[in-house]
């Protein structure tokens, strides 16, 4: 469905001149930055999955997904996507694929909700009864009925997102891609919108590249990973195998009975100490939780404690943090 | 051709709820082309013809003028740079669309909305308060007819044009600006292009801008006929012509350079 290969995007940044005259020199010459966004990346995407792709703000996201989906051109490597080149011939590319933007709406915001979604009709061209059938699914899986006559620009943002989804499908893209599609959502509308996605990718066999903060939706999506930083692929496969490599650390807190100059224990780092209270880290396979538990009971007197384990966003945090992932 | 349809129907159903925006425009537009009557009546003096324009001749120019400025969107119209700035473009771009037809089919729907709603009542009100005259033959009726629909389409390939800057330049408006005073005042909309200077004539009729809204006027006081009347239609379209396929041309450059640079 997709191959990317050696993937670049290069913008040139202007640099502004500092100091004295700086107006007067900035008008005159001009001086460029080179922004890697994207650097040499590499991937393929077969039919069906549903890949979840991480990285921190700036890390080159969007810049991909927007090659992808054509808006952009790249500086270099091959793209081929659906047995086409995105940027080249956009009106039939963008034919048959999907794309939602959390942060804007792709539809009509002074037209009511289902005067959009006509319209969407006619642009893709999408037969009278297929477009009944598919808004028909959409509305019940969704709950659009309640908003379908109120204009967009009217709705909150969970209704906005919901009808966007349903934009986004009415032509039965074979791939879709969805930028941050749960951003500023509360919980329950957050879990509505994955069992959408879900369900759009199980029963539908769309392809969807879920671009996302939120890693409860890769949790709950996403069997594949894809994480980038600095414009760089850092990491590419299962979800499982991702905390199988990194999700060693567990946390112990303790809370120390008296103060002590020293707490250091065999097995473990002190990483944080607030009064009494101190934080080992320790990773699964030097030592285990109980062991631990001895052998700091055996050198101070502890009143409480309590073990943290790692959930995927620590995780996450501490490769973009440690750059645990960098070659 | 069906979606271009469809997109005029909403466009004009949209436009046509801002009934209150089309009400005070429309008092603004009656209000201003009598003090622009009372302004041309005294610069006639008591005379009954200046410059081939008699005195029913010169209040027809005004209501006409002022009944197209909402149609023609004379004071201006951004929508399509703003769209480059939210980024809104992007959205449009992701859709299986051209551009041109689709911003084309949307004016469709605003441009019917105000020769309506502004165009058809001025010319209304005017011709209640003055004596007007009107198109007397059935071929002059055609001919306006058509070159209202000829001007509407220059001035929208006009502005269409004077909008691609916004791909290249983060605040565009001046340019867009100065092309609505270019407009102004070649279109003789400031006053008709025959009580200027034999040389500013000369100088406004080699830009399409007198097509826009003099010929208009022209046409319907029926200062023109036969081969006359004929040979500015044509000229219409040959500018509209011309500015369509420069405006795609530009805009062609400016998707590359958008998806070259980023937005």
């Amino acid at each position: 469905m997709i191959q990317v290969h050696n993937l670049h995007k290069h913008f040139k940044v202007t640099r502004h001149h500092q100091g004295r005259l700086a107006g007067v020199r900035n008008l005159l010459t001009r001086e460029y930055r080179l922004v890697k966004a994207v650097d040499n990346v590499s991937f393929t995407i077969q039919t069906g999955e549903l890949v979840g792709y991480l990285g921190p703000n700036g890390a080159g996201k969007s810049t991909t997904i927007k090659m992808l989906t054509g808006l952009l051109v790249p500086t270099g490597g091959d793209l081929v996507v659906n047995g086409r080149i995105p940027h080249q011939s956009r009106q039939q590319y963008v034919a048959n694929i999907g794309v939602v933007f959390g942060q804007r709406t792709t539809l009509w915001w002074d037209l009511p909700v289902i005067e959009s979604l006509e319209l969407l009709q006619h642009v893709y061209r999408v037969p009278a009864d297929r477009f009944r059938q598919n808004l028909s699914e959409f509305t019940d899986l969704l709950d659009l009925k309640p908003f379908l006559h109120t204009p967009v620009r009217s709705l909150s943002l969970g209704q906005r997102m919901r009808a966007d989804l349903c934009a986004a499908l009415l032509h039965d893209p074979a791939l879709l891609f969805l930028d941050e599609p749960t951003i500023g959502l509360d919980v329950v509308a957050k879990e509505r919108i994955r069992q959408f996605i879900q369900h759009v990718n199980r029963e539908r066999g769309t392809t969807i590249i879920l671009t996302t903060h939120d890693l409860q939706d890769v949790e709950k999506l996403c069997e594949r990973v894809m994480i980038i930083d600095h414009g760089r692929l850092l990491f590419d496969g299962q979800l499982n195998d991702l905390r199988e490599r990194f999700d060693g650390r567990r946390e112990l807190l303790v809370d120390m009975a008296e103060a002590y100059e020293d707490v250091s224990v065999e097995g473990a780092q002190v990483v944080a100490r607030d009064g009494w209270q101190v934080t080992y880290q320790f990773s699964r396979s030097s030592v285990t939780a109980s062991e631990l538990i001895s052998r700091i009971s055996q050198r101070y007197r502890i009143r409480d404690l309590a073990v943290r384990e790692p959930d995927i966003e620590a995780t996450i945090r501490r490769i973009y943090e440690e750059r645990l992932l960098e070659t | 051709m069906r979606l271009f349809w469809e997109i005029t129907r909403r466009s004009f159903r949209r436009f046509m709820t801002y009934r209150a925006a089309a009400l005070a425009g429309l008092v603004t537009n009656v209000f201003f082309g009598l003090l622009r009557v009372s302004v041309l009546l005294a610069l006639y003096d008591g005379r009954p013809e200046v410059a081939g324009y008699t005195v029913p001749g010169i209040i027809t120019y005004t209501a006409l003028t002022q009944a197209v400025i909402a149609y023609l969107s004379l004071f201006g119209w951004f929508d399509l740079m703003q769209s480059v700035y939210t980024g809104e473009i992007a959205a449009d771009l992701l859709k299986p669309m051209r551009l041109f037809t689709f911003w084309l089919a949307q004016d469709t729907g605003r441009a019917a909305v105000n020769i309506l709603l502004r165009g058809v009542t001025i010319m209304i009100i005017y011709g209640l308060l003055f004596d007007l005259t009107y198109p007397q033959t059935a071929v002059q009726t055609l001919a306006v007819i058509l070159t209202i629909i000829l001007s509407w389409l220059l001035s929208f390939t006009w502005r269409f044009l004077i909008n691609l800057p916004a791909f290249w330049t983060p605040n565009a408006r001046g340019i867009v600006r100065l092309g609505y005073v270019l407009a102004w005042f070649f279109s003789g909309f400031l006053m008709p292009l025959r009580f200027l200077p034999d040389w500013v004539q000369r100088v406004a009729y080699l830009t399409p801008f007198p097509h826009m809204l003099n010929s208009v006027v022209d046409v319907y006081v029926g200062v023109l006929s036969g081969t006359e009347l004929l040979r500015v239609l044509l000229i219409q379209a040959a500018w509209v012509l011309a500015l369509a396929l420069m405006g795609q041309l530009v805009l062609k450059t400016a998707v590359r350079r958008l998806v070259i640079l980023g937005g």
